[in-house]
């Protein structure tokens, strides 16, 4: 990153956690990890691709940054000069000895939007604005494009009213839209306009960022290309930066600057656009890419496409959250009881004759059976092909006591995002040797 | 056909237009839609013949005076039959004249729907609107309170209070209140749920609208439709339960009322008298059934499903 610039966006360690609520007094009995500590930074007029499955927690983040859902932990900063930027590194690393005490003070009330509240928070919300996926959900049927397109300059008073139409027109003229076209409703358009109806709305208030949800994928493929064009000029004509949310791989390539790969609501991959097509590090980064139809290339061939459901994001597995997937998982990916309970529910007739589970902790567990013969059935059933034979490695112990079986694996520490050879991060236990 | 004259629309719009013209036009369009189907248009000439009966009973026959809801009594020509001079729609046994009682019955009948509508769609919008957009355990209140409320048959709960209030027009527009709110609550906190989840709403919390900007101007106008479907056909149901709990004596005796005048006349039906009750009993009946084409005629234009598409 060039150190010239300022950072528009800094992510620093974002958790978005939602509860799980149920019955009458709506008690809380659960809570989904939809983002888990994602950090990454989006410098002035950079796009930056946020990529994922669909639930890995990457429109969250789109709503997190946006304002819309408050942070469970975790901090945005925005619009930090470049010495900002390092001396809120620094502060980082070594917490206790802080050199620049007035600039981390300052930073934290006037650019952390976590933060921030009142007035400062208002003037955020001029500068960060979104455009989703849905265009026909995301503009109100019942207004006209005057007013969808008008209404920020009226909430945020940046004209005088009778300067307001004028401006609208300009706005619709930068989309490739124009006058006549002020006074009719949402559903007299296409799919393509709505969506330039929705970027016009976005752009003003004349932000630093926006917030592209999905812009484009409710949209046939030639009207996709005009879309992504017309996002690409305004980026050049007013410098601004995209967070550009998406599932499509050649859409992402053609946009973005950086690509941030997410996975159950962790980054898995982050690196420079290029980087991560010609060298993906991560075997997750790798998966998408071979799943992607991309007659040119073939060197992921050997990828197989992934199979097998994403696990339950209100309990994500230990260690390494992708092993349950990954083609290449190793002994010491992080492998736990949940595991083998995961296994089970393949096989009935053991998880009916389950009595009880006692598990301390994520690594070690007693699962009491009906019977002995079960409990053997179940040594027996780790023992064969069944299971991935890594996991069958990581297991420490594994005993057979009358009508229980005590399990227990070594236990792991979350994989960290290390630097690999191409530049990136990459968040795999293959990666940190 | 209904297409083309959309589309039409669309290209009729030009540079010369204004935000007040389109929104007459689309207006327009769809009460023509609304007047595409003729039964709609049945039930709202009825509407219009009942209203125009209700705002002209001063001109149509002398109010009686003091209080003109009260029916005028002239012994003399008790129980005369129809087409009788000076009353041509007959009397009652109590000397009641019937077309008085029709013609004023319809204001007393415009009187209570109105009222009754008014305070209960304001009270169930409210409590819609709070237990929709707040959530929570606050909804799970509101919502199982509305549920005892619904649990208990409208007419018989209507009855319950109108009783326990005593007889008296105003306690018959309370006890219909208190019945009829419950409907628009759970109708307003659906739709304000739907519609708060969808993402122009979002949007506008992202420009930084206030929460009640927001309300007044995305989530009122777009959730209002069903309810106002419902306040149409309530119209009529409203004075059919209301005729109901006047039939059974919870109204004051002697008003222009036309379930006062179907029971005061249900003796005479026996001993061929039939007249006293049958016009008025042809006006609840005429009531009801126009509100109700006219709610159904509403509900098929202003469907939510159809709602994108208009």
């Amino acid at each position: 990153m060039s150190n010239s610039k300022n950072t528009i966006l800094s992510l620093r360690n974002v958790k978005k956690h939602f509860p799980i609520k149920e019955g009458v007094f709506q008690n809380v009995v659960g809570q989904v990890h939809a983002v888990d500590g994602v950090s990454f930074d989006i410098g002035a007029g950079e796009t930056v691709g946020l990529v994922g499955e669909s639930g890995c927690g990457k429109t969250t983040i789109g709503r997190c940054v946006s304002g819309l859902e408050p942070l469970t932990d975790g901090d945005i900063f925005f619009d930090l000069t470049p010495e900002k930027l390092v001396a809120l590194e620094d502060f980082e690393k070594h917490q206790s000895e802080i050199k620049n005490k007035y600039l981390i003070d300052e930073i934290q009330s006037t650019s952390n939007i976590s933060k921030i509240e009142g007035d400062d928070f208002y003037n955020y919300r001029r500068n960060c604005q979104m455009v989703f996926q849905d265009s026909f959900s995301s503009l109100s049927p019942r207004q006209l494009v005057s007013d969808i397109v008008s209404r920020p300059l009226k909430i945020h008073k940046v004209c005088a009213d009778n300067e307001l139409i004028p401006r609208t027109i300009e706005l619709l003229e930068q989309v490739g839209l124009g006058k006549q076209h002020l006074y009719r409703f949402p559903h007299q358009f296409s799919g393509g306009q709505r969506q330039r109806i929705s970027i016009a709305r976005a752009l003003a208030l004349d932000p630093k960022l926006i917030v592209l949800d999905e812009p484009t994928s409710a949209l046939d493929v030639s009207v996709q290309a005009q879309i992504l064009n017309l996002l690409h000029d305004l980026q050049k004509q007013r410098g601004l930066s995209y967070l550009f949310i998406t599932h499509n791989l050649s859409v992402i390539r053609h946009m973005a600057d950086k690509i941030v790969v997410m996975y159950l609501g962790k980054v898995v991959e982050a690196g420079k656009t290029e980087d991560i097509f010609a060298n993906p590090q991560h075997p997750y980064t790798k998966a998408l890419l071979a799943a992607s139809p991309d007659l040119s290339e073939d060197v992921m061939s050997d990828m197989a496409a992934l199979d097998g459901p994403i696990p339950d994001p209100a309990r994500p597995p230990q260690g390494c959250s992708f092993r349950t997937r990954c083609p290449v998982s190793r002994t010491e990916c992080g492998w736990e009881v949940d595991d083998i309970i995961r296994r089970l529910e393949h096989h009935e007739t053991l998880i009916d004759s389950i009595k009880s589970v006692h598990q301390p902790d994520a690594f070690n567990a007693k699962l009491t059976f009906e019977t002995s013969f079960s409990a053997i059935e179940l040594k027996d059933a780790i023992g064969t092909n069944d299971i991935p034979k890594q996991m069958r490695k990581a297991i420490k112990k594994i005993e057979v006591d009358g009508n229980d079986v005590n399990i227990s694996f070594d236990p792991v520490q979350t994989v960290p995002l290390v630097q690999s050879d191409n530049g990136s991060l990459s968040r795999c236990v293959l990666a940190n040797k | 056909m209904k297409k083309n004259a959309q589309n039409a629309g669309i290209d009729e719009v030009n540079f010369n237009d204004s935000a007040f013209k389109v929104r007459l036009k689309r207006n327009l369009e769809i009460l023509s839609n609304v007047l595409a189907n003729p039964t709609t248009v049945l039930g709202l000439i009825i509407v219009i013949l009942m209203l125009a009966m209700a705002i002209f009973a001063p001109v149509i026959t002398e109010p009686n005076t003091p209080d003109p809801y009260q029916m005028p009594r002239d012994w003399k020509a008790a129980r005369s039959a129809p087409l009788t001079p000076g009353h041509i729609l007959g009397t009652t046994n109590r000397g009641g004249d019937v077309f008085y009682g029709v013609v004023w019955g319809a204001r007393t009948s415009l009187k209570l729907s109105i009222l009754v509508v008014t305070l209960t769609v304001v009270l169930g919008v409210i409590i819609g609107s709070v237990a929709g957009i707040v959530g929570g355990k606050v909804d799970e209140i509101l919502m199982r309170i509305v549920d005892v409320f619904l649990s208990i048959p409208e007419l018989i709960f209507a009855l319950a209070i109108a009783a326990i209030l005593g007889p008296s027009f105003t306690n018959i527009i309370l006890a219909l209140v208190i019945v009829f709110w419950v409907k628009y609550a759970r109708i307003m906190r659906a739709q304000v749920i739907r519609i708060k989840q969808r993402e122009y709403v979002d949007a506008a919390k992202i420009m930084g609208a206030s929460k009640l900007q927001i309300y007044l101007k995305d989530i009122l106008p777009n959730s209002f439709s069903p309810v106002m479907v419902q306040a149409t056909l309530d119209m009529g149901n409203i004075v059919l339960v209301g005729a109901t709990l006047s039939f059974i004596g919870l109204s004051e005796a002697g008003i222009a009322e036309w379930g006062v005048l179907v029971s005061e006349g249900q003796a005479g039906i026996s001993a061929g008298r039939w007249w006293a009750s049958t016009f008025p009993g042809l006006m609840v009946f005429l009531w009801a059934l126009a509100f109700n084409l006219v709610g159904d005629g509403l509900r098929d234009v202003l469907d939510p499903r159809t709602e994108t598409k208009r």
